[in-house]
């Protein structure tokens, strides 16, 4: 299988206040194309700035990250700009839907900033909110509509351009467990429909249980990872965690 | 990206409209102040415009009209006796100006002024300006305590032929009332034969100034070098001289009315700066959002001049309507299309220079701030 993403020895060093702090202490990853990976880990584990390198929106301290064979340490800020325009969606935790458009213009952005041509636009929409089943609202503004829907749209506008990866912040970590597990569903349905590369950062094992792969991330280092059987197995996933010290007991989550 | 520009006007209406009425204010004043200058200079130069060809004799001050100057009569009557240097008697003459109301300004006329004048001598001053009523010229048999009113002094005291005007203490009557002019200073100038002026103001002796006109127009400045050298202690003006002294003394005024237009100029862009400021730092995240779905910074930077701009010709347009209406109302003079093109112009750039600080710090927001801001 084709290598989308591949890291290599990545640091990302932050300094604050005069204190440096080790956000990445050696990753060494490579995700294929049509892989679903969770990467998992407590807060301050790292999992954040790997997904912000792995999106061309951050540089690291050393180290390489290669997205589709590019280095992405080489390329200049317009042509990172363009490889997000075109090659990565982003859904975010907090949605990031501009209030001031409505659901259609939230998604067409994408398209636009991708310099799609309009009738183009139109017809990809459409069909982007029919498949989030968001068809008949999509002259809403984003006040209008509940979490779960805000995060359809974000997901609609993440999957406009076709990109080569799909990246997710959390994706649930702002809606309850019932509409959460219908974005995932929905979600691990467009990876295995479309063939679609998704990295996913999580602290939640449940969700992690949706992806083809775990990786597990602590003070900065890949401290292991589990392979799933492509089938939601949240049993499996919490117990590797615990073997890999993730969850202290299966309460603590 | 203009749309989103747009929306985001829409979605902060009251800090929009603020910013607008801020920027409609500012601009007015620019509007007015180009407009107040341009009535100003029209107002001296076409004042000045009779002058054309002709030498102006004064001593002591130096403002226009000579109502500070104080020259003897026998000065004058030499000079306009002398022979050798060319000039037309019938266009030549000592007059005196005497001031009863001040004006607004230098070089703007008086609300209202004493000219005396020769009699036989009207034209020398009037030209060919007709009497809208009665008579243009003096009645060279018996003058009298007589005058004849510029329009607007007829006007503001609302008198007639027939009728008689209280001149220092004097009843004088009323002969004439002439036409409209070009001149401010006989539309305001309440003109008597010059020895009734003379002695109303016991001013026997005393003229203000002596106009002189050259047989020839191109020997103006070779008349004017010959009077010079001659009567060193005399001030001796042409037409350009006239210019270059009335331009120096309406610099002031000018320069404080264009300062206070330029005030209104940066007091728009600060408003339109601080606007911008606060919608990119309440919009940060957005902005890192778009960066974050490949907006360049270029985009950003443009979304947000665009805001500027919209703000600055919003507020700008309506208030050059304002300009028109004030122009009409004070009957000053309207703009014109170059110096409407100008505030314009003017507005746009100080929306730009308002709008740049803002949207160079939108452009470096990063589109991690997209994640990171909570």
């Amino acid at each position: 299988m084709n290598t989308i993403i591949e890291t290599k020895d990545v640091y990302k060093t932050y300094g604050m206040n005069g204190i440096s702090v080790e956000a990445l202490r050696g990753v060494d990853l490579a995700v294929s194309a049509g892989e679903f990976v969770a990467i998992v880990g407590p807060s301050g584990s790292g999992k954040s700035s790997l997904l912000h390198l792995i999106g061309a929106m951050d540089h690291p301290t050393s180290g390489e990250v290669f997205f589709q064979g590019l280095n992405l340490s080489k390329l200049s800020d317009g042509q990172r700009t363009d490889l997000r325009a075109h090659e990565v969606g982003f859904v975010f935790q907090t949605f990031n839907l501009l209030p001031t458009m409505t659901v259609f213009e939230n998604v067409e952005i994408a398209l636009r900033l991708a310099g799609k041509k309009r009738a183009e636009r139109l017809v990809r929409v459409t069909e982007l909110l029919q498949l989030v089943g968001l068809g008949e609202r999509f002259s809403h503004r984003p006040r209008h509509l509940s979490g779960g829907e805000r995060q359809r749209v974000a997901i609609a506008r993440a999957l406009a351009n076709h990109p080569s990866l799909l990246l997710a912040d959390e994706p649930t970590g702002n809606l309850d467990t019932k509409i959460g597990g219908e974005i995932l569903e929905f979600l691990r349905k467009v990876c295995d429909e479309d063939g679609q590369t998704f990295i996913m950062v999580t602290h939640d094992f449940r969700a992690a249980s949706y992806a083809d792969r775990v990786l597990v991330l602590r003070d900065g280092r890949v401290r292991g990872e589990t392979r799933l059987q492509g089938k939601v197995d949240t049993q499996k996933v919490m117990s590797q965690l615990l073997e890999m010290e993730f969850l202290s007991s299966p309460q603590s989550n | 990206m203009l749309d989103i520009a747009i929306k985001n006007l829409g979605a902060r209406k009251a800090r929009s409209i603020l910013c607008i009425l801020a920027v409609l204010a500012g601009v007015f004043l620019v509007g007015t102040t180009i407009s107040m200058n341009k009535w100003m200079y029209g107002m001296m130069t076409a004042e000045l415009a009779k002058y054309m060809g002709k030498i102006y004799v004064q001593q002591g001050g130096s403002s226009y009209p000579p109502i500070d100057s104080s020259l003897n009569q026998e000065t004058a009557e030499a000079i306009l006796s002398r022979d050798d240097l060319g000039l037309d008697p019938a266009e030549s003459a000592p007059l005196a100006f005497i001031r009863t109301e001040r004006g607004m300004m230098p070089f703007i006329p008086a609300e209202v002024m004493v000219i005396g004048i020769p009699v036989g001598k009207e034209t020398v001053l009037l030209g060919t300006l007709e009497a809208a009523e009665g008579l243009n010229r003096f009645d060279a048999g018996e003058p009298g305590e007589v005058a004849i009113l510029g329009d607007k002094v007829a006007g503001k005291l609302g008198t007639s032929v027939g009728q008689t005007v209280t001149v220092n203490g004097h009843s004088v009557r009323v002969i004439g009332v002439l036409e409209t002019s070009s001149m401010g200073s006989v539309d305001v100038a309440v003109l008597m034969p010059l020895e009734v002026a003379q002695r109303i103001f016991a001013r026997e002796g005393q003229i203000s100034s002596v106009l002189l006109t050259p047989n020839d127009v191109q020997k103006t400045a070779e008349i004017a070098a010959i009077l010079r050298r001659d009567y060193p202690s005399l001030q001796i003006a042409t037409e350009d001289d006239l210019l270059a002294e009335a331009e120096k003394v309406m610099r002031m005024p000018i320069v404080y009315m264009s300062s206070m237009g330029v005030t209104g100029l940066i007091v728009a862009m600060i408003v339109i700066m601080s606007t911008m400021f606060m919608a990119v730092e309440e919009r940060t995240r957005e902005f890192g959002t778009l960066r974050a779905l490949g907006a360049r910074r270029r985009m950003i930077i443009g979304t947000v001049l665009f805001e500027a701009l919209a703000l600055a010709l919003v507020g700008g347009v309506p208030a050059l309507g304002l300009v028109f209406l004030m122009t009409r109302v004070m009957e000053t003079t309207s703009p014109d299309i170059a110096q409407l093109s100008q505030i314009v112009v003017l507005a746009a750039l100080s929306a730009i220079l308002g709008g740049a600080f803002p949207a160079w710090r939108a452009a470096r927001v990063e589109p991690l701030e997209a994640l990171r801001y909570e």
